[in-house]
């Protein structure tokens, strides 16, 4: 995975979860920003984000080996896709 | 079924090859036990509690995560006569500095004799905590590395004595911890067989935590006495992928499972159509919601999410449930058949007068409430008036319960349990009507807000939000907001600037304090409003006014009722 990729990777998510997971647009968070652990965003809504991450980086995340602590920033979601990720099968 | 005089000798009555738990963590990960090899494994935890000194009327703590390790321990410290009680795993958020004072003064109120830990807990948490003089901390070295002693005496107490402590709301060093005593819990077990009509054949699904009562006792106490098998995930594991317990109940056949609301909420809308390709529910005989407010809407949206997939229109049952109980005061669908009972009345006189005005279904201003089922043999409950008086069918007030499973008291804590435990009536500070013969429970007294599940303090919040050096100190309220998406309450917060000028810093605020929140309770809060001086509403006695305020904010913020 080149930087820019990664970059791109961490910019939709980053998107995403201002947009539609805390749903204030115009708030500023970085890829290091804890989600979980600063109560911005709650477990019920990592299920929403794991799905995101596999649309995003375009691999299969076998859920049960991933901890709510695995997600806690952007960079450590992206490093748990490259960590246990399988990439797709293409339909 | 053979009648038990403890939980001990249910426990090793049970026919040994026959399969228990079930743990399950992945498809390429997860692994049975049966009655005989959990007994095998809660023996050798008992011969090391032994050496630690534990004997007969100990309290043991447990802090480990949810599995059989876990159940094996607390099997342990009752085959010694001990007391175990189990307390949440700490999550990642926690502070550390927090967490090790809520431990220490949880150890204390419970004179542990024994904090038992597995490998993982951090040993950060544990640096500097204060406990009692004869606390000792250990942890679970794994029970297939020590030697078996077979002759390990088991130190059976009598039915009457104290068999675990289980909590109720409150932070950690706060808690409430209900003593239950081996015949009140075999009681309400008893109770629930004959509701349940429980059968050999059943086998039981969760995901649900063992701090809860409804995970301890639906899905553990239940199937430890009556040997039946249990299919477990962790709340974690289940969170990341809530279609799994759909998949499991169709893989294992399970007959039996416990949800709260907004679970079935999570379940309708969060499982992809393709993992529900394969599923058949038809082998479930009850998924009992409980443990937080019943709404129809939830159980509607489940049955038409899932009816396709086997699911029986009577599966969906419903149960008034409280620690204090040991479990369940009421059940629904103990006539084979029957949905739980429904009515529709009139919203705004319900919440305003706290009246019951029965209306046609979908009238305008009407609100489908759902019946929590008639009482469980044994179990009594009144509707009493503000003024103490009780209340006729149809009227709504206090609920208040007795029953032959009802606690004792709140360990070491005769303040609190005065105020609750009243002439052998136990005031559970919930709002119903019962009709025809049901419970209907329709609020709270208090303004206890119940989030998944979890029964949580607003002043628990509001104290932490006070201690921000930019809110005016008291003028902060938390209080909850059914959030119909989610099928549950959530957290609102409002809080007053000390000074005008300070709003600048508004959302740093709100940063801090959310960290602060979710560090010390692990709680995570859907909005914080910060508000210039003076904005808050005060009561007549000068202090912060939740509901008023509430109303204030609901009439700014529209959009926050969904």
């Amino acid at each position: 995975m080149n930087p820019l990729d990664q970059n791109s990777q961490a910019n939709a998510l980053l998107d995403y979860i201002v947009r539609e997971v805390i749903g204030r647009p115009g708030i500023s968070l970085s890829a290091d920003s804890p989600l979980v652990s600063s109560g911005l965003i709650d477990s019920f809504a990592l299920v929403d984000l794991l799905a995101k991450l596999e649309d995003v980086t375009g691999m299969r995340i076998p859920a049960g080996k991933v901890q709510p602590k695995d997600m806690d920033t952007v960079n450590l979601m992206l490093l748990t896709a490259t960590r246990i990720g399988k990439p797709k099968k293409s339909s | 079924m053979p009648r038990y005089e403890t939980l001990v000798e249910a426990t090793l009555a049970a026919p040994s090859h026959r399969p228990f738990i079930t743990m399950w963590h992945d498809e390429d990960d997860f692994t049975t036990m049966t009655f005989g090899e959990f007994v095998r494994s809660a023996r050798i935890r008992a011969a090391e509690f032994q050496s630690k000194g534990v004997t007969l009327g100990d309290t043991v703590i447990l802090i480990m995560q949810q599995g059989p390790s876990l159940m094996a321990s607390f099997v342990a410290a009752m085959l010694l006569g001990a007391v175990p009680s189990i307390l949440a795993y700490p999550n990642f958020k926690v502070d550390p500095v927090k967490y090790r004072a809520g431990l220490s003064g949880v150890s204390k109120n419970l004179g542990a004799r024994l904090i038992f830990l597995d490998q993982q807990f951090p040993e950060g948490l544990l640096d500097h905590v204060a406990v009692n003089d004869g606390t000792e901390i250990a942890r679970d070295i794994g029970s297939d590395e020590l030697a078996f002693s077979a002759d390990l005496p088991v130190l059976v107490p009598n039915s009457n004595s104290v068999a675990f402590i289980q909590h109720s709301a409150g932070t950690t060093g706060l808690q409430k911890g209900v003593a239950l005593s081996h015949r009140v819990v075999l009681k309400q077990l008893e109770h629930l067989e004959a509701a349940l009509r429980l059968n050999e054949n059943d086998r039981i699904y969760s995901w649900l935590p063992l701090y809860h009562d409804m995970g301890l006792i639906a899905c553990f106490m239940l199937p430890l006495v009556y040997h039946l098998p249990i299919v477990m995930q962790t709340p974690a594991n289940w969170v990341m992928r809530p279609g799994s317990m759909l998949s499991l109940i169709s893989e294992y056949g399970c007959t039996l499972t416990w949800i709260p609301n907004f679970a079935l909420q999570f379940l309708s809308r969060r499982v992809p159509t393709d993992d529900r390709a394969s599923l058949d529910l038809s082998s479930l005989r009850y998924a009992i919601n409980c443990s937080e407010p019943v709404r129809a809407r939830s159980m509607d949206e489940f049955y038409t999410a899932y009816s396709d997939f086997g699911l029986r229109p009577d599966a969906l049952q419903t149960s008034y449930a409280m620690a204090e109980n040991v479990f369940a005061v009421t059940q629904s669908g103990t006539a084979e058949g029957c949905a739980p009972s429904r009515m529709w009345v009139n919203a705004r006189l319900l919440i305003d007068q706290h009246v019951v005005i029965p209306m046609g279904n979908g009238d305008r201003d009407a609100v489908c409430l759902v019946s929590s089922g008639a009482c469980l043999p044994g179990n009594q409950v009144r509707i009493v008036s503000i003024e103490g008086e009780d209340l006729p069918e149809g009227h709504v007030g206090e609920i208040a319960v007795k029953s032959d499973s009802l606690f004792g008291g709140y360990y070491n804590r005769p303040d609190l349990t005065a105020s609750v435990l009243k002439e052998g009536w136990y005031w559970s500070g919930d709002l119903g009507f019962c009709l025809d013969g049901e419970l209907y429970v329709t609020g709270r007294k208090s303004d206890l807000i119940i989030v998944g599940g979890k029964n949580i303090y607003p002043q628990d919040i509001e104290e932490i939000v006070w201690s921000h050096p930019l809110v005016h100190d008291g003028r902060a309220v938390a209080f909850g907001v059914f959030n119909s998406n989610l099928g549950t309450e959530e957290i609102i917060v409002v809080a007053e600037v000390e000074n005008q000028d300070d709003l600048e810093n508004a959302f740093a605020i709100e940063r801090t304090v959310r960290n602060a929140i979710v560090a010390e309770l692990g709680i995570t809060v859907r909005a914080v409003y910060m508000k210039p001086p003076r904005w808050i509403v005060k009561s007549t006695a000068g202090k912060p006014a939740r509901f008023a305020t509430r109303q204030k904010l609901l009439s700014e913020e529209p959009g926050l009722q969904v």
